[in-house]
Parts: structure tokens; C-alpha cells; sequence
């Protein structure tokens, strides 16, 4: 720690511009500027940094779990349970991490990798932890080895400093004493190398020396009281430059437009609140389909949502036709992603009169459900009974049933499964794929403080997922790849229809204690279907 | 406590040493905390270039704070037992702070001591808070490097006390050695010294002013501070032999050691410790400042400053630039000139992979950076004899 950003010299030096100034710290600084190199430090959904994910390394299926730290440089915990765990499985005899990030340059130069540690009492999970330097979007890449040779996989970790932290009081007095001994150390030593410091041994000071000392000592409190104040000065600005490091997502203004001539619609302006000059609001990337996912939830009960798309007019502005809607307050979830495969989710509220707009088409869908009742709910802590039901009747006379409700602690990784029954109760046979998966989910806390967009692949963004699995390939091709996602199963390369499951399983843990709501979505035929389910996290184990 | 011992008002002597004519413990102990530290700074920018990343406990961690423990532990020691047990002779030679009674080099190096402690949950905080060594130049770290500073000095101060004392005494053998000790913690500090200025002092930079005048600040002021104080002819080429030494021994041995890259972007394959460059060719200036100041030992300290500052600069120029020309060559790639090994953030495009020099000057703009550096040199040649000066009549 104590000296070590020096090293980054050589590497700022060659973008450095002649004569200018050496002083390490803007050195360092041009390192981070390299590593951020078109990367943009935020953070996907709200209130949910951690991140779930399901893939394949190879022959071996991996459920992955990132937690990033809070303040970065830091350190992110990584855990990995291996999925596949009958006899004939293949059996993983170890995996090997490291951070890479996920464009530019520096993508192609990635460090050595760190051995996970293997756990004893089971042998299908493993931990590590790794350093993550820069603010930006990152890859974590997995190298797994096993009974069937090697496998890579590597997960998007979008990585921001979402605070910084106080100090605590115990440290707070410890440091403070201490540094009121070196303040009083100083002016003692002043003021003995004053007066007696020249002395032959056994002589006393003169009086004239003892005042000479005591000048110097005031010299030395002067002087101290200075040093002091400067210090003060200077960590404070340190301070305030960390918290603007501190991740601001873009801000989203939504208004509603009555013309006459055309329907109600909906613009949306999209300001970035001045944080790190990097990110741009006109680099954003197609996400499954669609420039934006934007979900409407209306408050409070979560009783209405709509998934609907829309358009990009200018940068940094967004256009939709709105399909009729009840009047109510609404809650706005809008997932986008920059090129550098930095998803961020950007959040307005919306208070609409009823609504006469065009019917829903392509990908749209809204869903219906009673309130989540908020009586239930007491603060953190929620009943059982708040899980009222585990199927969810839906307007065609299918159903969607939750395959594992219960109450999980928060912070705790699962899978979360969904099938879709036809009719007549049976798995429905003409299920398709909405967006190109079996599913998408949205988990959003009661008190609107958590949303988190989910597909099979787990939380983390389509497009970020494609762009670090495009480095992995090595000759395989880009339909392999796909269909190496689970729930993006492909059609086989004959073109011939296979069959898709009626189930989904959404890899998803619950960031705090508290009631959540989960949209579900799924599609048979032309249909989509959006399902609610009521879930509860109880505390988190740790 | 205290009154248990006074009862034993006369120890009769210091019990640190075994005899009057030995080097009590708590001087070799300091020593070593100096040289643990400079050991340890030099094996931790070796640790970022080749691995990147570190915990708190990595050996070259240790290393320094090795030398904020010992040295609180030898001084403070030395101040209690010269408080508490009061042994006639170290209080005789000792001075007073807040009824505490030490050496004063002893109440500088534990001054030292406690703020490299202090900085250590000063830093973790920092880097919990902030994030991780996001800056080098941060309030903890100061506080660290304000530390070491006052262990080194503290060192001297000690040193030069009971060397001074020794001779008053007739001790000729004594004062020997200890001038042997000042010596080398001379050499470690310059050592720290040309550490701090490693940034400016690159090989690629040789070629403009700069890396003069970062060389101008402050080194001279350690050259005649050494120079005055230890009374030695050669004070400053035995100390800058030191540095010569310390530095080539880094390039020779920690190449010796596997290490590998734990962070990314990893431009340059790294299979091993990365070492410091070449020594800078500071032994010349010291040869040339020890012959100067030999000769003028009865001009007025500015005029003395007055010459010192060009000869300073000129001799150092003279050799290290030519010098630094033969780095640039396939020649000076090799083990001992160490011009081959670069840290793994290093792109191959930048200035010190390609073996060029950074913004080469030459005519006017040269000599106006030369002359400024010749003003530093000679300012902090004068600042360096007044301390030096007083540093010289140190007794306790
Ligand atoms: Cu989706």
C-alpha cells in the first residue's frame, strides 16, 4: 500500500504530454483515464449491486455470484456453485478467476488468474475474491478444469463506488489522541533541541537558552496549528473528490404529451448529472432487441405493470405511443446499456390521468394483479403469510406457477423457478421465446427501493454478457455460444423447431430483508403472459 | 512504578551498552530500523511492478512498518529507562521534554516511530473509505513518509550525539564507529531521498532539466548536513557509495525471485521481481562537493554555497548525461545495467520500453533548467552547512 501507485508511471508516461508536469498522483490518474478508456463507471439495476448469474464454462454449468465492493479500488467476493451434480456430471477439479475489463485495449491483456478456493465440506462450491481497480464495466473470467478438459466463462461486473464510508468512533478517538501526541511531540522536541540539545553533558540551560526555547516553541505551535489546518484543507478536498467518484446514475425526466392529432405519448429527456466525463448518453447499444426496457409499476401496490419499448428520437431522448393505461402514480424502471457494456438503470415517476392509447403491440405487455397489501408488512420483517399464493391465474385461462416459493434469507443466490400450465393444468407445449428467452423477470421491493430486471442467464445485461462471451469463443460459433446460455436455447442448426421447455429458472438473490414483488413474463404462441408472485426475504445470514 | 525505581536514584551507568566503549543496542536497533525500511520501500514498488496487487501483509509491508516498530521500540525504551531508572550518565546527556528525559535523537525516531504507526489504521480507513491507493500522495501516506523521515533523523541525531560525546571523552575507537553508523544511515538517506525523486529521475527523462533539478532540491542540503556533521573528508562519497551499492544490489538480486501479474491490463511479461533502475551517477558530485569542501573550509558558508551549487550540477551532468545515452543502447541491456526489465503495466509503446528519451531538450531551454537547478543547489547547499553546523555541536 504505502508506495505503491508509483509504479504506474511508465505506463502514464506515453500518453503524457511533453513537459508536462511528473507529480505521481496525476500520473495515476492518467492509468485509471486508460483503464477507463470508453468505460463508464455505474451500476446496473436499483438498490441491487450484486450479481447472479447461470452459464456454461465448457461442458460445466456454473452459478455464479458477484459481489463488487462499495468502494472501488476494492475487493469483490465471488462465489461459484457448480450446477451439474448427478454421478455421470462432469466433475470440476478446480477454477481460476480473474478481472479483466470488458472493452477497449486493456480487455485483450488480462493478468494472471487466481485459483478459487475449493470448499471442503462441499466440493461443487468454491470462493475467491479479487481486486477490482478501476471504476467501469469489468468481466470476472472463470477457467474451469475438470474430467472433460478445459471451459471459460466470463460474467459482466459493472463496478462503481456507491459511497464512501465515516469513520468510526473507537478509531476516530485513537487517530485523534494520536495525532494530538505527534502535534505536542513535535513542539516539545523544538523546543529541547533549542535549549538543550547543544549542552555538554551534565550542564543545565542558561536562562537565556530556556527562552530561546520557549520562542521556537511558539514558532512550533504556529507553525503546528498551520500544519494542522493545511491538513485539515486537504483532506476534506480529498473527500469531496472521492464523492464525486461515488456512482450518480443519468437522470430521467418523464413527460406525459397530449397532441391533438396524434395519441398521448411519453418523451423521455435523459441528462447525465455531470459525474465522470466518460460517460456519454449517446453511445447506448441494443439489450435484447431494444435500445430500452422500460417498465411501469403503479404505485403503491404493484397492482398494474407494463414492459414496454421506447424509440430513441435524439440523443439522450426517448419517445412512446402509450397503450391505454389506468390513471394512478407510476413508478419508472428504464434498463439501458452504453457500448462499453455498462447497463444502468435510470428511474422517474409518473403520475397519469386514465389513459386512451393505442393497443399493445411486438413486445409490449402489461400484466394485472391485486395490490401487494402493505398491512402485511411490518418494516424489514414479513410474515410467511405474505406468499398468499405460488400460482398465478393469467387472462387466457393459463396459469404460472412458482416452482420454489418460500422465505429466503437476503443475499442468498437461487434459482427461482416458473412454469407455464396451459388450460387444462398441463405444461403448456407451444411456449416461445419472448425476446428471445424463456423468461424475463422484474424483482421490485415493496417500498420501490430495489428493482432488478432478470433473465436466465441471471441479473447481469444481455448485451454486456455477448460482449465478454464473444472473447471467450475459440472457433466456436456465435449459435453455439447462444444457446451455451441457458434459456436462450436456439433453434438446432438443421432449422429444425425444437420444442422449448414450459419452465424458466431466474438466477436472482434478495440485496435486504422485506416484501418484493416478482414479474414474471413468459410467452406461449403469440401471448405474453406477466404474472405476479408475492415473495419475502427474511434477514441476511451474515 | 516510578517511585519503585527512584529508590535506585544511581544506576551508575548506561546498562544499554556493555561497556563505554560499545554501541549500546538501541543505536544498532534504530540502524536496523532504517535499513529495514529502505529495504522494504525499494521491495514494495518492485511488488506493484511486477504483481500489482497486495494485501496489507505482504513481506515488503512488514519491512516498513518493521522500522516504525523497532524504532518505537528502542527509543521508547530508551526514553522510560532514562525517565524511570535515571542511570547518571544518560541523564547527563539527555533533554527534557514534559518531564521525559531521552537523547533527542531518541525523541525524534520515536516521534517517527508513532506517526508510521499511527498511519497504519490512518491508511486502512483511508482505503476503506476512499477506496485503495487511489492516490500515493495522500494524508496517510505523508504521515508515513513524515515518519520514516524523523526515524532517519532521529538516527543521525543519536548517532551523532554519542559519536560527539565519544570524542570529548577521548574515546577515539568509539567515535570511529559510530561516525562508520552515521555514515551509513547518510547513505540510507540518500538513498530515501533519490527514492522520492524516482519519478523524476527515470532513466528517460536524463535528458532535461528536470531530472537535475529534482536531484538540485534537497540533495545537496543531505550532502553538506553530512558532509559538516560527521567530520569525515569523504562524508559524501561514502554515503552516495552506499546508495550505489544499495541500488545495484536491488537490480542484481530481485530479479532473483519468481513473481507474476495479479492485475490487468499486463502489457510486459513479468516472470519475476521487476528492480529499480541504475543508480543515478551521484557518487561524481559527492567526490567532487567532499574535494570542494575540503578546500574551503575557511570561506563564509554562502560562498562556499555560492560554488558548490554549479559544481553540483555540472559534474553531475557531465557524467549521467552520457551516461544515460549508453542506458538507451543494447549495451546497457543486460543484468547489471538492468535496462531490459519493465514493470507488467507498461505499454510497448511507451517512452521507457522503447528506450527513448521523454521530450529531449537541449540549447537555451537546457541551460535555463540547468541554471535554475544550479540555484537550487546552491540555496540548499547553504541550508544543508547551517544545518550541518548545528547538527555538529550536538551533544546529547
Ligand atoms: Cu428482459
Amino acid at each position: 500500500m504505502p508506495f505503491s501507485a508509483r509504479t504506474s508511471t511508465s505506463l502514464g508516461r506515453h500518453r503524457k504530454k511533453p513537459g508536462a508536469g511528473k507529480w505521481s498522483e496525476r500520473l495515476f490518474l492518467f492509468t485509471i483515464i486508460a483503464i477507463l478508456a470508453g468505460a463508464v463507471p455505474a451500476r446496473a439495476h436499483v438498490g441491487s449491486p450484486d450479481i447472479y448469474a447461470d452459464g456454461k464454462a465448457g461442458p460445466y454449468r456454473l452459478f455464479v455470484t458477484v459481489r463488487p465492493p462499495l468502494v472501488i479500488p476494492g475487493v469483490a467476493e465471488i462465489e461459484v456453485r457448480a450446477e451439474d451434480t448427478g454421478t455421470d456430471a462432469p466433475a470440476i477439479s478446480g477454477i481460476q478467476i480473474a478481472p479483466i475489463p470488458l472493452t477497449g485495449p486493456a480487455s485483450l491483456h488480462p493478468p494472471v488468474a487466481d485459483p478459487m478456493k475449493q470448499s471442503a465440506q462441499d466440493k461443487h462450491f468454491f470462493t475467491g475474491a479479487l481486486w477490482i481497480m478501476a471504476s467501469g464495466s469489468w468481466q470476472v473470467r472463470f477457467t474451469v478444469q475438470g474430467s472433460q478438459g478445459a471451459g471459460v466463462l466470463s460474467i459482466p461486473v459493472p463496478a462503481t463506488s456507491s459511497s464512501t464510508r465515516g469513520m468510526q468512533t473507537g478509531l476516530g478517538v485513537l487517530l485523534g489522541s494520536l495525532g494530538l501526541l505527534l502535534v505536542a511531540g513535535v513542539i516539545g522536541i523544538v523546543g529541547a533541541a533549542a535549549r538543550d540539545a547543544q549542552l555538554p553533558p551534565g550542564a543545565v540551560a542558561s536562562r537565556q537558552a530556556t527562552k530561546r526555547a520557549w520562542i521556537a516553541m511558539g514558532g512550533a505551535l504556529v507553525f503546528m496549528i498551520a500544519a494542522v489546518w493545511f491538513g485539515n484543507v486537504w483532506w476534506k478536498g480529498e473527500a469531496d473528490n472521492y464523492a464525486r467518484y461515488v456512482y450518480k446514475p443519468l437522470t430521467m425526466q418523464a413527460l406525459l404529451e397530449q397532441s391533438p392529432n396524434a395519441g398521448p405519448s411519453l418523451k423521455l429527456k435523459i441528462e447525465d448529472p455531470g459525474w465522470l466525463k466518460s460517460r456519454k448518453i449517446d453511445d447506448l447499444v441494443l439489450d435484447h432487441d431494444h435500445l430500452m426496457h422500460l417498465y411501469f409499476i403503479r404505485k403503491p401496490g404493484m397492482d398494474v405493470v407494463y414492459h414496454l419499448h421506447p424509440e430513441q428520437i435524439a440523443p439522450g431522448e426517448f419517445q412512446l405511443a402509450l397503450p391505454s393505461i389506468p390513471a394512478g402514480t407510476y413508478s419508472l424502471y428504464a434498463d439501458v446499456v452504453h457500448a462499453t457494456g455498462f447497463p444502468e438503470t435510470l428511474v422517474a415517476q409518473l403520475t397519469l390521468p386514465v389513459i386512451a392509447g393505442r393497443p399493445l403491440t411486438g413486445d409490449d405487455a402489461k400484466g394485472l394483479a391485486q395490490a401487494l397489501n402493505p398491512a402485511r408488512v411490518d418494516g424489514n420483517s414479513c410474515p410467511a403469510s405474505l406468499i398468499t399464493r405460488s400460482s398465478f391465474p393469467l387472462p387466457d385461462g393459463y396459469t404460472m406457477v412458482w416452482d420454489n416459493p418460500g422465505i429466503l434469507p437476503a443475499k442468498t443466490p437461487q434459482i427461482f423457478g416458473f412454469s407455464l400450465l396451459d388450460v387444462k393444468g398441463k405444461p403448456a407445449s407451444d411456449t416461445a421465446l419472448y425476446m428471445g428467452m424463456l423468461g424475463h423477470a422484474a424483482f421490485v421491493k415493496d417500498d420501490g427501493t430495489v428493482f432488478a430486471h432478470v433473465h436466465p442467464s441471471g441479473t447481469v445485461s444481455m448485451a454486456a454478457l455477448m460482449m465478454a462471451a464473444a472473447q471467450n469463443r475459440t472457433g466456436a460459433s456465435k449459435a453455439d455460444e447462444m444457446a451455451s446460455m441457458p434459456g436462450m436455447a436456439m433453434p438446432a442448426a438443421s432449422n429444425a423447431p425444437t420444442k422449448l421447455p414450459n419452465t424458466v429458472g431466474l438466477p436472482y438473490g434478495f440485496p435486504a430483508a422485506g416484501a418484493y414483488r416478482i414479474f414474471v413474463q413468459m410467452k406461449h404462441g403469440n401471448t405474453i403472459e406477466t404474472a405476479a408472485f408475492d415473495a419475502c426475504a427474511a434477514a441476511s445470514r451474515n | 512504578m516510578a517511585t519503585t525505581w527512584n529508590t535506585s536514584n544511581l544506576v551508575p551507568d548506561d546498562t544499554g551498552s556493555k561497556s563505554a566503549n560499545s554501541i549500546p543496542w538501541y543505536l544498532w536497533c534504530s540502524v536496523l530500523a532504517v535499513t529495514s525500511v529502505s529495504i522494504g520501500a525499494h521491495w514494495d514498488v518492485s511488488w506493484h511492478r511486477s504483481i500489482g496487487r497486495d494485501t496489507f501483509w505482504t513481506p515488503a509491508h512488514i519491512a516498513i512498518y518493521a522500522c516504525g516498530v523497532l524504532a518505537a521500540i528502542s527509543c521508547g525504551y530508551l526514553v522510560l529507562f532514562t525517565t524511570f531508572r535515571k542511570p547518571a550518565s544518560m541523564v547527563a546527556s539527555s533533554v527534557e521534554i514534559f518531564g521525559f528525559r531521552a537523547p533527542l535523537g531518541a525523541f525524534i525516531a520515536s516521534w517517527g516511530g508513532i506517526a508510521m504507526l499511527t498511519s497504519a489504521p490512518f491508511d486502512n480507513w483511508w482505503h476503506n473509505a476512499y477506496g485503495l491507493d487511489v492516490k500515493i500522495v495522500s494524508p496517510p501516506h505523508t504521515l508515513l513518509m513524515l515518519g520514516v523521515f524523523a526515524v532517519s533523523v532521529g538516527t543521525l541525531i543519536m548517532l551523532l550525539g554519542s559519536m560527539n560525546r565519544a570524542e570529548q571523552a577521548g574515546n577515539a575507537m568509539l567515535a570511529r564507529h559510530l561516525q562508520w553508523m552515521l555514515l551509513y544511515i547518510g547513505g540510507l538517506m540518500v538513498v530515501f531521498q533519490m527514492f522520492f525523486r524516482m519519478e523524476y529521475t527515470w532513466d528517460v527523462y536524463l535528458h532535461g532539466a528536470s531530472a537535475y533539478e529534482a536531484i538540485a532540491i534537497g540533495m545537496p542540503t543531505l550532502f553538506a548536513v553530512l558532509w559538516q556533521s560527521s567530520r569525515s573528508r569523504w562524508a559524501c562519497t561514502w554515503a552516495t557509495l552506499i546508495y550505489t551499492v544499495f541500488l545495484e544490489a536491488a537490480v542484481l538480486i530481485l530479479p532473483l525471485f519468481p513473481a507474476e501479474p495479479k492485475l490487468g491490463p499486463v502489457f510486459q511479461q513479468v516472470t519475476h521481481f521487476i528492480p529499480p533502475k541504475f543508480p543515478i551517477l551521484l557518487i561524481v558530485p559527492a567526490i567532487a562537493m567532499d574535494l570542494l569542501w575540503n578546500s574551503t573550509r575557511t570561506w563564509k558558508p554562502w560562498l562556499t554555497a555560492l560554488a558548490s551549487g554549479p559544481v553540483f550540477v555540472l559534474s553531475l551532468v557531465a557524467v549521467e548525461w552520457p551516461f544515460a545515452d549508453f542506458l538507451m543502447t543494447k549495451a546497457a541491456a543486460n543484468r547489471f545495467f538492468g535496462t531490459t526489465y519493465f514493470g507488467y503495466p507498461e505499454p510497448p509503446t511507451s517512452f521507457d520500453v522503447l528506450r527513448r528519451f521523454v521530450d529531449p531538450q537541449h540549447g537555451a531551454t537546457l541551460w535555463n533548467g540547468l541554471a535554475l537547478a544550479m540555484l537550487f543547489a546552491f540555496l540548499s547547499t547553504w541550508l544543508g552547512i547551517a544545518l550541518g553546523r548545528w547538527m555538529r555541536a550536538i551533544q546529547r
